[in-house]
């Protein structure tokens, strides 16, 4: 009895000593974004961001931040979120942690977190986001959109595709145009859409019969779609589009469905700057931050706050860590059908 | 004392090594080792480890099993022989007869050709396949549009998604190279033989194939190695054409090996040492080549300058042909390039374009920060890797040919190993290399700098010991009877010597590193942004014709870099 009760009291005492340390030592979850403002003061004022925006998007929005939380000043390493990936992970094989937080595409967050590098933890903003739009240690943050796109000086009214299996139909034959990559449309289809990959590979393979060319780069694709290499894109990034149309660019896209790809915040576990690190995740996830991410130009992932642009469609195939997981399987897939290497 | 036996390259080096000023190129090559060997190291090991669990690495040859036991491996390898033999020798032939028409003869209007003549270099190297692709598509070609309705043909009569279309673009845009290394050939060639070989009555056709052509043996080498490997290296036309052609070489597989999820690099690195290989081979053959270097010494310490071929009526039938080369392989994607950045997106020239036309994307880059401050980097880094690169080079020229030291063949291989060591695999290397280093250079333009000259070392290497291996040792020896020290004798008669090559080398360094991509990419901050990290981001969000815009900026930026270092360089040096 004497021992249970002893037993009880250091269990008690331990969780009570356990929770002190959350609350203390790593970096604060329960606090204002302003009492976090100023320990992150505190560290010295940087924030290391690996994150993929624009420049031009990166323009509108740290500003924002760091008038926001006078004193921040954001360094922006800004690549593609592979490279980003490479980049921590070769700091961490010569020793060193620098990057504060990571920002982009899913599966390269996932492989840094593979690395053990990230921090397992959620900021609280991070309850407003549906299940699909974080896990256990990172929460979406805007979006990308795989859709498709025509020419419309190449494709006559009514000709239009209302879907992607539209395009299997034969009279795309020799005008498709794709990236090599995108085998989340393979994902997206098989794993939301038809419920069936079976079903998604039959569509894929008949659309494949239509002699899709291939080309490098997303960037590249819309251009060469304006310029009349293919009447239609299989997969062009929605993004990309209303800048030129406003511009009086001879393009159109579908935007009744499309395959959501996820860009995700995550902190480091050793940033050299934990509470700014913490911060950053947070006001990036807030409300507030996303407004700021919209109007920057981004696809904000936040339910409550809607883009500035017409980019999100209206059913959207996201791929997560489900999806991410099987990768390997679903890219050999892809690569059969489409005869890629 | 003195007959101690002593193996005779060391008895022949012993007077050198008592100048104590020697030390300056011996120290020239310890950094060229320590900067080659490292990514050298990095890329071996690399190609030997597969991770089994997060960063922790077993050795295995499973790499090697991905990288050559594929059903691929056999048509990959004949595609990149064709690709960089045929582009090599394509580039080298139109290089060479560009350099010879400017150089050597009279043709009409050659000087004005010169400047017009690197354009190509300076287009980012996206930009340019972009620009062909406008120009040579099947399907919308701006020369095969104009071809067809001209001549009312039912087929394009070009497909730029071709292996030949392949060969094109990439030739196009390293024949700059090839001229500005045969340039400096023909400069600095003393003409006494072909002057004697016409005195005996051969033609001008037979003393340039007889003579001048042989003469330029070690340089053509030089430069047909160095075209061949940086064929094999290239990245942007495999993968701008050569994927949507379906047709892969090395580097399209490396760069499919680094683009899986997650990315492969054990079998990209395993793939890079392949390269690294027929590189080696190639730099073996090319000594075995040039291993008589005395024969092909042709400037010596007679006063000369080389005479210049009186072409008679043919001189119309060169300046045809360098008219035609100008307009239809530099203006046209020149042009391409100069309309897109005044539209707001691509669109095909014609009178409904012309609407649209405006000088918002410069207006835009006039207001836009990043752009001035990356500028600003990019600048100071191209002036400093050049002049770097190229001192650092020479000294190592020199060692390798001048100093008879043992083993310095071993340099010479050692500065063609950056070649073959893939962008990203070399910023990898530098990461883990200097992100705990003691000095701290991380994060600055410096680490930049280190990248860029380990880079280039090789093409001014190639720079430097063409022109070195040109001079004839007895100016040297002159010089040293005369009491001037090794370092003297370096400064006030090699140098000078050197100056075609040497100012050749940095004007094509100054280029490259003004726009090198794949390693800055890796090592490039927010602080530290470079004017190609800046373009490739533009342009992945379909910026396209602002890059456009940046490209032009980038060519007159560079013209007048060019042009101030040439004048320069004209004033310090000899005039030859």
């Amino acid at each position: 009895m004497h021992r249970n009760r002893r037993l009880g009291v250091h269990m008690i005492s331990g969780l009570f000593l356990g929770l002190l340390l959350f609350l203390f030592d790593s970096p604060a979850g329960g606090q204002s974004l302003d009492e976090l403002h100023k320990l992150a003061l505190k560290e010295g004022g940087t924030l290391n961001c690996y994150c993929t925006l624009a420049v031009v998007n990166a323009q509108k929005i740290f500003p924002e931040f760091e008038k926001r939380f006078p004193g921040i000043k954001v360094n922006h390493v800004d690549l593609t979120a592979d490279q980003l990936a490479a980049r921590a992970v070769a700091e961490a094989r010569g020793g060193r942690t620098i990057g504060d937080v990571i920002q982009g595409s899913l599966e390269n967050v996932i492989q840094v977190f593979e690395q053990k590098l990230l921090l397992e933890k959620l900021p609280p903003e991070a309850a407003a986001y549906p299940a699909e739009l974080k896990g256990s240690y990172w929460v979406s943050n805007n979006m990308v959109f795989i859709i498709a796109a025509w020419n419309t000086g190449l494709v006559q009214k009514g000709d239009e595709p209302k879907s992607f299996e539209d395009f299997a139909d034969p009279k795309w034959k020799g005008k498709l145009i794709a990236e090599p990559r995108d085998l989340e449309l393979l994902m997206g289809l098989g794993r939301y859409k038809y419920k069936s990959d079976e079903k998604a590979i039959e569509v894929l393979k008949k659309i494949a019969v239509n002699n899709v060319e291939f080309h490098k780069g997303h960037s590249e694709l819309a251009q060469f779609l304006l310029a009349g290499q293919g009447a239609a894109c299989l997969t062009c990034y929605s993004h990309h589009f209303p800048p030129q149309i406003k511009k009086g660019a001879p393009l159109a896209y579908l935007l009744s469905e499309g395959i959501g790809t996820i860009n995700g915040t995550a902190v480091f576990k050793d940033s050299p700057h934990p509470n700014t690190a913490w911060l950053f995740a947070r006001w990036a996830a807030s409300e507030e931050g996303q407004k700021v991410y919209a109007v920057g130009g981004r696809t904000p992932a936040h339910p409550k706050v809607e883009p500035t642009e017409k980019i999100r469609p209206a059913k959207i195939y996201p791929i997560g860590v489900a999806e991410i997981k099987d990768w390997k399987k679903y890219e050999k897939t892809w690569k059969e059908i489409f005869k890629l290497r | 004392m003195s007959t101690i036996a002593l193996p005779r390259t060391v008895k022949n080096t012993l007077p050198l090594l008592r100048d104590s000023a020697l030390l300056v190129p011996l120290v020239g090559a310890g950094v060229l080792i320590y900067l080659a060997v490292l990514p050298l190291f990095m890329l071996l090991l690399g190609s030997f480890e597969v991770e089994v669990a997060p960063r922790e690495f077993i050795t295995s040859l499973k790499n090697y099993q991905d990288a050559y036991a594929s059903e691929h491996t056999y048509s990959t390898f004949v595609n990149s022989l064709i690709f960089a033999g045929g582009s090599s020798l394509l580039t080298f032939t139109l290089g060479t007869v560009l350099a010879w028409l400017v150089e050597r003869t009279n043709t009409p209007l050659r000087v004005i050709f010169y400047p017009m003549a690197v354009i190509p270099l300076i287009l980012p190297g996206v930009l340019e396949a972009i620009a062909w692709i406008f120009l040579l598509s099947p399907k919308f070609g701006y020369i095969n549009v104009a071809l067809m309705s001209l001549f009312g043909l039912a087929r394009p009569p070009f497909n730029a998604f071709t292996l030949p279309g392949m060969i094109w673009i990439h030739s196009v845009g390293q024949v700059p190279l090839a001229f500005l290394m045969m340039v400096a050939a023909f400069k600095s060639m003393d003409p006494s033989l072909e002057e004697s070989a016409m005195m005996s009555g051969a033609s001008t056709w037979q003393t340039l194939r007889r003579i001048t052509l042989r003469m330029l043996m070690p340089t053509s080498a030089s430069v047909l190695l160095i075209l061949f490997v940086r064929t094999l290296e290239s990245f942007e036309t495999p993968a701008l054409i050569g994927i949507p052609a379906r047709i892969y070489v090395y580097t399209s597989e490396i760069y499919l090996a680094f683009s899986e999820y997650p990315p492969n690099y054990g079998r990209g690195a395993a793939l890079a040492v392949g390269l690294l290989i027929l590189s080696a081979l190639g730099v073996w053959l090319y000594t075995r080549s040039t291993r008589e270097g005395k024969r092909f010494q042709t400037v010596t310490g007679k006063a000369f300058r080389p005479r210049q071929f009186d072409l008679g009526p043919w001189r119309w039938v060169g300046f045809t042909f360098l008219l035609v080369y100008f307009v239809g392989v530099v203006l046209l994607p020149f042009l391409v390039m100069l309309w897109a950045s005044f539209l707001p997106f691509f669109a095909a020239p014609g009178w409904k374009s012309l609407e649209i036309l405006s000088l918002d994307n410069y207006r835009y880059l006039y207001g836009f920060r990043p752009f001035w401050d990356a500028m600003w980097n990019s600048i100071v880094l191209a002036l400093l890797t050049a002049t770097v690169g190229m001192v650092l080079t020479s000294l190592i020229a020199w060692v390798v040919y001048k100093s008879r030291l043992p083993g310095s063949w071993i340099l010479d291989f050692l500065a063609f190993v950056p070649i073959t060591v893939p962008g990203i695999v070399l910023g990898m290397a530098l990461i883990m290399f200097y992100v705990a280093f003691p000095i701290p250079v991380y994060g600055t333009i410096w680490v930049l700098l280190i990248a860029y000259v380990t880079r280039y070392i090789p093409y001014g290497m190639r720079s430097a010991s063409g022109a070195i291996l040109q001079i004839h040792s007895e100016l040297e020896e002159a010089a040293g009877t005369s009491g001037a020290s090794w370092w003297q004798t370096f400064w006030r008669v090699t140098l000078p010597l050197l100056r075609p090559g040497f100012a050749a080398g940095w004007i094509y360094i100054c280029i490259v590193s003004f726009r090198e991509f794949s390693t800055s990419v890796l090592l490039a901050t927010g602080d530290s942004r470079v004017l190609s990290i800046l373009l490739f981001n533009m342009f992945e969000q379909g910026q396209v014709t602002v890059v456009a815009a940046i490209g032009i900026v980038m060519i007159f930026t560079l013209v007048a870099i060019v042009a101030v270092f040439q004048k320069l360089s004209g004033r310090v040096g000899i005039q030859t």
